[in-house]
């Protein structure tokens, strides 16, 4: 079955590049490395959906350590002083940025939901009739870090 | 001035204030709205001279809010702060009144761009 690939593991890239610049690394010396293993574990993920004309979700995943770094970077304090809510407002807040850059890129009239955030790996979301059709696997600081796209089937196409 | 921040995530909140501060804007006074109703509300209550709003927010929309604010006769700048940019999005902006339209992950000099023909 061919799909076309709206998004590529490339675009997503540039995306994360951004965030990364903007909030994380704004100096440039900690960056997210790709280095395509998609089997690498994750601890927390965070998801937000896209409806209308087209049908799909981003998830964003990572290590718990990786997830309480990137809070630490949004909100300016100190890993150790990151607490719960922090990691878990953080992790909504990169699944949302990253699923509006996205957005940008879908034809006309899609909606994107609010962010949804699973405290546990993302092997733990089931995306029943959809599919990953890219996805960025990397590394920062050693910690594994993800973002995948998934495109649902669409319903006349599982018939 | 006083500064209206209307966003339902508090991470971006603090960023939007954090980066303001880096931009120079870090004198004025800021107010904080959770969701599209209370952002309404604080526009109405507070008489903020500049909004700075998401769009995509819990029990309105920041377009629905500006579009109330205009259909109220308030002329306040207002203005978004949003992850999500489409054409369709930005033409509704421009259309219900937006005086700005700021992509996140934005930077300091974004907002010095965006900022200082309003704030001075």
């Amino acid at each position: 079955m061919s799909v076309e690939v709206l998004v590529s593991a490339d675009d997503l890239t540039e995306m994360v590049d951004q965030v990364w610049l903007s909030y994380l690394d704004p100096e440039g010396i900690d960056p997210l490395v790709a280095t395509g293993d998609e089997k690498q574990p994750t601890e927390v993920h965070a998801m937000v959906s896209i409806t209308g004309s087209w049908h799909g979700h981003l998830v964003y995943a990572s290590s718990t350590a990786a997830a309480r770094k990137a809070a630490a970077g949004f909100l300016a304090m100190t890993v150790d002083e990151v607490g719960e809510e922090d990691v878990t407002d953080v992790l909504g807040e990169l699944a949302n940025i990253v699923g509006g850059n996205v957005k940008a890129m879908l034809p006309d009239g899609c909606f994107l939901s609010l962010p949804t955030v699973i405290m546990a790996p993302e092997s733990a979301s089931h995306h029943p009739s959809a599919h990953r059709i890219s996805g960025l696997y990397g590394q920062w600081a050693g910690e594994p870090v993800s973002i995948s796209m998934w495109q649902s089937v669409k319903p006349e196409a599982g018939k | 001035m006083k500064i209206l921040i209307a966003d339902d995530s508090r991470v971006m909140r603090q960023i939007v204030t954090r980066t303001l501060r880096q931009a120079g804007f870090g004198d004025h006074d800021l107010v904080e709205a959770a969701d599209g109703q209370e952002a309404l509300d604080k526009t109405i209550a507070e008489s903020p001279d500049l909004v700075i709003s998401d769009w995509n927010m819990p029990e309105m929309t920041g377009v629905e809010v500006l579009r109330k604010l205009r259909a109220a006769g308030n002329d306040v700048k207002f203005g978004f702060v949003t992850s999500e940019c489409t054409p369709e999005m930005m033409q509704a902006a421009e259309a219900a009144g937006s005086a700005f339209f700021i992509v996140k992950p934005f930077t300091a000099d974004r907002f010095d761009e965006v900022f200082s023909p309003i704030l001075g």
